[in-house]
């Protein structure tokens, strides 16, 4: 459990430089004015990580990291308003972009699957992300629009 | 983190890190394009190009078999990182999203639609039974583990879903953030609509799909943040017993009636 914990910390502080660093040219945001924001969301992911370990519950950790995010920015968590300005200065898509790039490392193993795949495959296989993206948007829309949010 | 043993040590990979890091500087600096397409707005994202840049590596000597294999597990942490971000925001905003709550529950029902328009091509243009594993999701990792479960590894339906996983994989984060800038822009539907779709169940598509929007309507950030985090948590928790109650059922009976009718001419 111990390394388990050191283990996590390292690599999260990796993806986590990587990600100030993207931060820092992309949006303009210095490292140390993001590192507290980063430092918090390393933190969350970590009690994430450790009460999946310690609640025998099947139940993912990325779900407690969710719910443990939403929690402690809710307006009455004390100390929230805090988390809400340092995790302001980590910008969503400066994460984003390392994951992509570990993504497409790990990918490139299936990639000559990619491409055995054959033509019908590929118009089949976009219709069905199509259809589901925009299924749910139409139906997101109408109930939204009925509900006067927009 | 299931095997969390078995990814002792991933954090001495160096090249790894380090190629990663060139990734993400090189693209930050290149930055984000816009490309006018008719009407609509097509966003291309540093992490799209990180994305292709990743995959490239793959194939030349900077990136040995080693770092890609231990890339996989890191993607699980940077996702968390990256949902722990989507916590902060949704927390502020959560009377907002619970206000959208129908709509981000009966969106969930939008993934059913795809069947309606993939199934009929996919018979049309001649599959068999692959066409079932193929349309009745976007299949994810745990669509895959139902299909493989009720008809096995090496059935047509088998077959079918891990060609819909492997495209997924491969294409899925570029092809919805592409896809998602470019309907939000052309078409009159709301971006908070097309947030709730963006949560599709995978974090890279939802990542892809919900920065497109950011990028274009920088305005309503937090909110499109808000509910496609939210959207993307519902469909990785209920995705499941959607596909089992209503989405493989339903397709089986679509593609039974389909080739019934077709055999009958």
């Amino acid at each position: 459990m111990l390394k388990n914990i050191q283990e996590w910390v390292l690599l999260l502080v990796i993806v986590g430089v990587s990600g100030l660093i993207g931060n820092w040219i992309g949006y303009d945001i210095f490292p140390l004015s993001a590192l507290p924001g980063m430092a918090i969301l390393i933190g969350i992911c970590l009690a994430g990580f450790i009460l999946k370990e310690i609640i025998p519950l099947n139940f993912p950790s990325i779900a407690y990291i969710s719910i443990i995010g939403v929690v402690v920015s809710m307006p009455w968590f004390p100390g929230s308003d805090k988390v809400v300005e340092w995790t302001t200065q980590v910008q969503l898509l400066a994460l984003t972009t390392p994951i992509l790039a570990y993504a497409g490392i790990a990918i490139g193993r299936s990639w000559s699957d990619f491409v055995k795949l054959g033509w019908r495959t590929l118009i089949v296989a976009s219709l069905v992300m199509i259809g589901t993206f925009l299924g749910s948007a139409v139906i997101a829309e109408i109930i939204l629009r009925f509900q006067g949010i927009i | 983190m299931q095997d969390g043993n078995a990814a002792m040590g991933l954090w001495k990979d160096w090249r790894l890190h380090a190629i990663v890091l060139a990734i993400v500087i090189v693209t930050e600096l290149i930055g984000t394009f816009r490309i006018k397409v008719g009407p609509g707005v097509v966003l291309l994202l540093p992490m799209l190009y990180a994305l292709g840049i990743g995959i490239i590596l793959y194939f030349t000597p900077a990136v040995k078999e080693r770092q890609s294999v231990n890339a996989e597990p890191i993607i699980v942490l940077g996702v968390s990182l990256l949902l722990a971000k989507i916590g902060v925001i949704i927390g502020p905003s959560l009377p907002e999203v619970i206000a959208a709550g129908p709509a981000l529950l009966l969106q969930e029902l939008g993934h059913l639609v795809t069947i309606l328009i993939a199934l009929p091509v996919a018979i049309w243009l001649g599959m068999k039974r692959e066409a079932i594993g193929m349309t009745h999701s976007i299949g994810r990792e745990p669509n895959v583990g139902l299909i493989m479960d009720k008809y096995g590894m090496g059935s047509p339906e088998g077959r079918g879903v891990m060609a819909m996983y492997i495209f997924g994989t491969v294409f899925g984060a570029v092809f919805l953030g592409l896809l998602s800038g470019l309907l939000a822009t052309i078409t009159p539907l709301s971006p908070l609509s097309f947030a709730l779709a963006s949560g599709v169940g995978s974090g890279s598509m939802m990542a892809a799909a919900s920065g497109s929007l950011i990028a274009a309507f920088p305005d309503l950030e937090t909110q499109i943040v808000a509910l496609s985090g939210a959207s993307n948590l519902l469909s990785l928790s209920s995705g499941l017993w959607v596909s089992i109650f209503i989405a493989l059922p339903l397709t089986e009976k679509l593609y039974g009636w389909m080739t019934r009718k077709k055999e009958g001419y």
